[in-house]
């Protein structure tokens, strides 16, 4: 083998706005219509994955955290067979690491490239949510935590743990309560805006404004964990994304006129699991989370690059709290300096470095085990230059951070070209 | 165009607190919401602000009685009635704006159908330049459709003026169309819908309107089967929106207006529909507490539970589309020879070559009816049908195979057909596999 570059050829998202139960579809409806799209968009036949298979040259990957419990079914490698024939006798199999489900998938699935085992791979990830009512949702995705300790009992135990965060990062800001609190309403509102750019984002018709946001405690804004209300929070999203990855030797036969975004650098750290015992351990560094930032130095790391490099950054803001956290792992600023960072604008869609032009989390949604490769998608998107209305400027390189739980597991992907 | 304020007259009606809420929320305007009792202003104000799901919007909310209409529209950019759907209620307020405006705001009516030239001709001319209908669609927060209806003496900057604030501010999707009864979204919408009603009474022994709307359920491309929306609207509304349409155009499928003598019936006798508490269907509330649906049979001419039917070509549909199969759905009622797809897919045909005919007719746009269709009544767009069923040669084949479509229209299309595109919209999400 030439080179180890992974290539992006492709993707899709399904729109984040529908309600597939509404709709009375299920998991291989969802799974259909993202493979259909992703592979036309990959200019990919379903011949062409057979041709492949023949030769073993092409793998599946699915991210989903619980199946099992929302749509009732496991063993989500093989359900890809029910989509369509060419994927009989491809090797198919899924991971997990709760919300960043789909970023392990990836992981696996650029290894696979990257080390000469397969030429094509097909990664997707998703997740149907609003198979069940909020409460149990919520009860489903207390898994992602310590279960015993910090979900067992709690209704809606993650807007609590992110409400902890939140109490931790103004614990160490310099800012008082309201100002901290504004800034977080910043963060939301930025992200809503955004996703009204983005035609495939969950609330692209949604109203928000940063006094709508600052409401907290009113009917319309009710607390969903100590200081956070509902527009801090990331939404219950029915959803599935789906990137094409292919090696050096692929490209060169296939597209050898393209210019495709490629995979330059990967961070992966897991932190301690219980949200206690993260906070314990972060009590001696200046980083409230110290693995994320860990993982994003080790992308930076393998990448040769640094965040003077970045030109726009994905972030997990399935709460305001994570996205405020992660300004500092990124490097934006010093930890407790983050509300420059926004005072200057540089995190706005027109600002130099936008986070989440695509809405991230809050505005485009979070089908949990589908956010990692939506995320991938959409910087390898801003990368090829084809994000549509949400398109940055004078892109050249992307950054993702994925977490699963707690910021338990962090996921970093460095995409450019 | 800056529109920092606006008043809103008529602002206790449904439509009108839920304007009130648009301009208060994406426009952050500030709102004077007139009612004849002011208290009527407060009450809206509390809706208009759960309407956008916000109740930090209330402080651009200001509730206000007729007699402080001088002074609120006098500091307006943008005068909106939103009275009654009836001309002479409609002519008064016109009147009370004209006798009391000393400024030159933008001036819109939120009817869904009467003459904008009728309506204009009430103003003097210096006002009416500034004047134009602007239809937004029921609840507007989940339809983002907005009809845009210039007068002959709108001002072209004006109009595009207020289109480009619509569209950047409110995040409306705008559709211009000429003045025109019922406009394009109605004027299709209730070409289907009527139609149903008529096919109701012509299949009376055999169920009539719970059959007609088992045959055009949410497979079909529509979250609501037609004679439920109906009776969601009221007949009142609906027989107000075909009548004008019948009496006052010259239509290819003008005989789809003609309303349905039981219908008038029904009215007569207070029957309107959900708001009167039954119309073409009503909930009952048994002994046990438990809610039952009734439909108003038309062949026995009285209530009875309604009917659970089983069609084996719907079926299979919603088994295809509940896996994602859509194009083998579409096949299978295509291709199906019982009398329930039969009836189906004429509906379908029909409003395909009926919606695309109008949509250039009005606004000389092939892709306004897709628009108007998807957000304005959430059914799948007439360019999106064709996708669905195999693009447009295919659809042509099955057009012509079929002989129950009305010769006219399908002339009126045919004329089209070289010109017609792909729609911008998805069909997939509006076949929903559900009976």
């Amino acid at each position: 083998m030439k080179s180890s570059k992974v290539f992006f050829i492709g993707g899709s998202q399904t729109d984040f706005e529908r309600n597939w139960t509404k709709e009375g579809k299920n998991e291989i409806a969802i799974l259909r219509e993202v493979v259909e799209d992703g592979l036309r968009c990959s200019k990919i036949s379903f011949d062409d994955i057979s041709d492949l298979n023949k030769r073993n040259r092409v793998a599946i990957f699915v991210g989903n955290f619980i199946g099992e419990l929302y749509v009732r079914q496991g063993h989500l490698g093989g359900l890809l067979t029910e989509v369509h024939s060419a994927f009989y006798g491809v090797p198919s199999a899924r991971y997990e690491a709760a919300c960043a489900s789909s970023s392990v998938a990836l992981d696996a699935a650029i290894t696979k490239i990257r080390s000469g085992d397969y030429d094509l791979a097909i990664v997707i990830g998703w997740e149907l949510m609003k198979t069940v009512d909020s409460k149990t949702g919520g009860d489903y995705l207390g898994y992602a935590a310590l279960r015993e300790k910090e979900a067992e009992g709690i209704e809606f135990p993650f807007p609590k743990l992110f409400g902890k965060l939140a109490s931790e990062l103004l614990k160490r800001s310099p800012l008082n309560k309201e100002l901290f609190l504004q800034d977080l309403a910043h963060i939301s509102n930025k992200n809503y805006q955004n996703a009204k750019r983005n035609r495939n984002s969950q609330t692209r018709k949604w109203f928000m404004s940063e006094e709508h946001a600052s409401d907290r405690g009113s009917k319309t804004n009710p607390f969903v964990g100590e200081l956070l209300s509902v527009t801090d929070c990331s939404q219950v999203t029915d959803g599935a994304a789906m990137v094409v990855l292919a090696s050096e030797r692929f490209v060169e036969g296939s597209f050898p006129n393209e210019n495709f975004p490629f995979v330059k650098g990967w961070g992966h750290r897991v932190a301690p699991m219980s949200f206690e015992k993260k906070m314990d351990e972060s009590r001696s560094s200046k980083y409230v989370l110290p693995w994320t930032r860990q993982a994003i130095i080790d992308a930076y790391g393998r990448a040769k690059l640094s965040f003077e490099d970045m030109n726009v950054f994905e972030t997990h803001d399935c709460f305001t709290s994570s996205e405020y956290a992660a300004l500092s792992a990124f490097g934006f600023c010093i930890p407790g300096e983050e509300h420059r960072v926004l005072e200057e604008g540089l995190v706005e869609f027109k600002g130099a470095k936008p986070i989440n032009p695509s809405g991230g989390l809050i505005g485009c949604g979070h089908p949990v085990g589908g956010t990692g490769t939506r995320m991938f998608l959409d910087v390898a998107k801003q990368v090829a230059g084809i994000a549509e209305g949400y398109q940055v400027r004078n892109c050249d390189n992307g950054i993702m951070l994925n977490i699963g739980g707690s910021a338990t597991s962090n996921y970093v992907f460095i995409i450019g070209r | 165009m800056k529109i920092k304020t606006v008043t809103i007259l008529g602002a206790n009606g449904t439509m009108g607190s839920n304007v009130s809420g648009i301009f208060a929320s994406f426009g952050n305007a500030k709102v004077y919401m007139v009612s004849r009792i002011i208290e009527d202003s407060f009450e809206a104000k509390k809706k208009a602000a759960l309407s956008v799901r916000s109740e930090a919007i209330q402080r651009n909310l200001i509730p206000k009685g007729y007699e402080d209409l001088s002074e609120c529209i006098n500091e307006s950019d943008l005068i909106f009635e939103s009275v009654s759907e009836d001309f002479s209620v409609k002519e008064k307020i016109i009147q009370k704006i004209k006798g009391c405006l000393q400024t030159e705001p933008l001036i819109a009516t939120g009817s869904s159908g009467l003459s904008i030239q009728k309506l204009s001709s009430l103003l003097p001319e210096r006002l009416k330049s500034r004047f134009m209908g602007i239809h937004f669609y029921n609840p507007p927060y989940n339809l983002p459709a907005c009809e845009v209806i210039p007068s002959e003496y709108t001002d072209d900057q004006v109009l595009e003026a207020t289109k480009n604030y619509l569209s950047g501010v409110l995040f409306r999707k705008v559709i211009q169309v000429k003045d025109s009864p019922a406009f394009l979204g109605n004027r299709i919408g209730f070409f289907f819908i009527n139609k149903a009603m008529i096919f109701a009474e012509k299949y009376k022994a055999e169920g009539g309107t719970d059959y007609i709307d088992a045959i055009l359920g949410p497979f079909s491309g529509r979250s609501m089967p037609p004679l439920v929306t109906s009776n969601f609207v009221g007949l009142d509304v609906h027989k107000a929106i075909v009548d004008n349409v019948f009496l006052n155009s010259h239509d290819p499928a003008i005989k789809s207006f003609k309303f349905p003598a039981y219908g008038d019936e029904l009215i007569a006798s207070g029957c309107l529909g959900r708001k009167s508490g039954g119309g073409l269907y009503k909930t009952i509330t048994l002994e046990n507490g438990k809610k039952e649906i009734h439909v108003y049979d038309i062949k026995d001419m009285k209530y009875r539970k309604r009917r659970k039917y089983f069609f084996p070509f719907s079926e299979k549909i919603v088994s295809l589309l509940k896996e994602g199969r859509y194009s083998d759905a579409i096949h299978g009622m295509i291709n199906s020879d019982s009398p329930e797809a039969k009836i189906c897919l004429e509906f379908l045909l029909e409003y395909i070559c009926y919606s695309i005919y109008y949509s250039v007719e009005l606004t000389g746009d092939y892709h306004a009816s897709d628009d108007v269709m998807a957000t304005g009544f959430n059914w799948i767009p007439p360019l999106a049908l064709i996708d669905a069923m195999g693009g447009k040669d295919l659809f042509l084949d099955v057009l012509n195979n079929v002989q129950e479509v009305d010769q006219d229209l399908k002339e009126c299309f045919v004329q089209l057909w070289s010109n017609i595109p792909s729609s911008k919209f998805d069909y997939r999400p509006f076949l929903k596999a559900l009976n």
